[in-house]
């Protein structure tokens, strides 16, 4: 029995949903992105836990990095010019992490060959950069929880202050989340550039996910605000001291660098072959 | 409608063409066999018509539509290279990945379904990096399948199989294409197995398309012979050269071309002495046809 041939196209929304329900399938059934959750999670943990230790050979308690919980999620107010660990270690360290997930997630995509059983089908290289964005961002957003759960167990057993302006707190912490769509974006884009080498995409998503550049140029500027333009900058200035100004200023960051990346990313896969 | 159209194909990879000029056109519902030597561009076509490699010029149309329509993509099932699955997660994980992607609506069944046309069923929970080769390529058709492909393109689908997975790929290959009205479009070096399944053949050579014949052209332009074995075959073959135009030695027989009187080859060989102990009519098969049109090609 011959059956007839029918062809219908599927909408931009559609084949989106199915490559988003692609994306999240593969997340949830990896032991990856649990790996992740967990790294992110034991982070803060580790900074907080060894952070009165004391020196075995003087005896003496290390001076504390932190005196307060929150301190290892963001800083007390935007410092982008880092004069010591402890400036610099807070919540953005996940977008590190995060960085070297995301290489990992496209990575396989490509080493797998599953690329080509996107690319054959329906799917659209505009559909592919949007869906490893906002799958990816997703599975950062969670990596910022579970850092926030590794830091406030910590903080309970090591018996830390939890003093903090609530309202700063939750505006710092949405901030940092909305900034995961930015940096899923750069990182995608990355990887798309470096999709036939997967040691080059880690190294560069590690590389931009220090913000070393902007650190950089903090070191010549000071702390600038202008340097919120850029996705590290954003992510320093959602601090502890944070108002809707600042996810405001996040949310249009994180927003405007996801379309730049995903556009970009779009023509340079278009253009090019596969792999 | 043909399900491919290929006009003027040309592909270059650092400035080497891979393809050069290619037209090519395969019938809904054929298994087109696509032959050549390594090299000669089978698989730079697969990948174009795939839409992984952006081609320098030229035009593909699937079912009468570009080829980068979504709506002729999703009816487009591949295996080229490999079956494009992740090690790590199980046969059934790996599918169930394709039916979200092609939006099926009952994913289950029909990931059932298509275990059962590759006999797989049994293996559905196993991990992708478990399975053998044999299984692997299998597993490839098996996702090539999902949401009733109406074009597979399959790249050396059996190379690495055993007697017994040559068979029943060879199997899957008729049933999808009787029963599911499906376009099979097949590149392997493999002659004699591909001829036993392929109703259409396309001769590429150094990135252009040298030939398109039907099986049935095929059988018609293939010259007959007749094979023979006598106790002393150098002497048979110097009486039958001063009769024949072309005798060769073939293995343990003596193959006289051009001929379909078995009784003149007889005759001569007896009247000097050669009694026949067997003799045979024959065709050449694609494999020994390809190899004559490949030494006729070098030879120009």
């Amino acid at each position: 029995m011959a059956r007839e041939l029918k062809f219908e196209s599927p909408s931009f929304g559609k084949r989106l949903k199915s490559m988003l329900g692609v994306d999240f399938y593969r997340l949830f059934h990896t032991p990856m992105y649990y790996i992740f959750l967990a790294i992110a999670a034991i982070i803060p943990a580790m900074i907080l836990g060894t952070m009165g230790m004391e020196n075995p050979q003087t005896g003496a308690a290390a001076a504390p990095l932190y005196t307060n919980v929150w301190q290892i999620i963001a800083a007390d107010k935007p410092l982008y010019v880092v004069s010591g660990i402890a400036e610099y270690a807070n919540m953005n360290m996940v977008f590190i992490f995060g960085g070297i997930m995301v290489s990992i997630f496209i990575g396989h995509d490509y080493k797998s060959g599953y690329v080509k059983q996107l690319f054959t089908t329906h799917a659209k290289k505009q559909d592919y950069m949007m869906s490893k964005t906002i799958s990816c961002a997703f599975a950062m957003a969670c990596m910022c929880v579970t850092y926030l759960l590794g830091a406030v167990a910590a903080g309970l057993l090591t018996g830390i202050s939890f003093q903090v302006n609530v309202t700063s707190l939750l505006f710092a912490l949405l901030g940092k989340m909305v900034m995961s769509l930015g940096w899923a974006s750069l990182y995608t884009f990355l990887n798309v550039i470096f999709r036939k080498y997967f040691g080059v995409s880690i190294a560069s998503s590690f590389f931009f996910g220090t913000g070393i550049l902007i650190i950089g140029a903090a070191a010549i500027l000071g702390n600038n605000s202008l340097l919120n333009i850029f996705l590290y900058g954003s992510s320093v200035f959602a601090c502890l001291s944070a108002t809707p100004l600042t996810l405001v200023v996040c949310l249009v960051c994180s927003v405007a660098w996801a379309l730049i990346y995903n556009i970009a990313g779009t023509k340079i896969l278009s253009k090019s072959d596969v792999y | 409608m043909n399900a491919i159209e290929i006009r003027n194909l040309s592909k270059s990879f650092r400035g080497l063409y891979a393809l050069d000029g290619l037209n090519m056109t395969v019938p809904v519902g054929a298994i087109y066999g696509f032959i050549g030597e390594n090299g000669s561009g089978k698989s730079t076509t697969e990948k174009l018509i795939c839409g992984h490699l952006v081609p320098d010029q030229g035009q593909i149309t699937l079912f009468g539509r570009d080829y980068t329509d979504p709506g002729v993509r999703v009816r487009v099932g591949a295996l080229i290279e490999n079956a494009g699955c992740f090690p790590g997660s199980s046969v059934y994980q790996n599918l169930r990945m394709q039916a979200i992607n092609l939006n099926l609506e009952n994913p289950d069944a029909e990931i059932q379904r298509v275990l059962k046309i590759v006999r797989m069923e049994e293996h559905a929970a196993l991990k992708f990096k478990k399975c053998s080769l044999g299984m692997k390529q299998r597993i490839g058709i098996a996702m090539a399948l999902l949401g009733d492909p109406a074009l597979l393109i399959l790249d050396e689908p059996i190379n690495g199989l055993d007697t017994d997975g040559m068979r029943i790929m060879r199997e899957i290959l008729v049933d999808i294409t009787q029963n599911y009205n499906c376009t099979v479009l097949i590149s392997s070096h493999l002659l004699g197995e591909l001829e036993k399944i392929a109703t259409h053949y396309g001769i590429i050579r150094q990135g252009k398309m040298m030939m398109e014949l039907t099986a049935a052209e095929l059988e018609g332009r293939a010259r007959v012979f007749v094979s023979l074995k006598t106790r002393d075959m150098s002497g048979a073959k110097a009486v039958l050269k001063k009769t024949f135009q072309n005798v060769r030695t073939e293995g343990e027989y003596l193959r006289v071309y051009d001929v379909e009187d078995t009784e003149s080859i007889v005759d001569a060989l007896m009247k000097q002495g050669h009694p026949v102990s067997e003799i045979q009519k024959n065709k050449i098969g694609l494999e020994e046809y390809y190899i004559e049109l490949m030494s006729a090609k070098e030879a120009e």
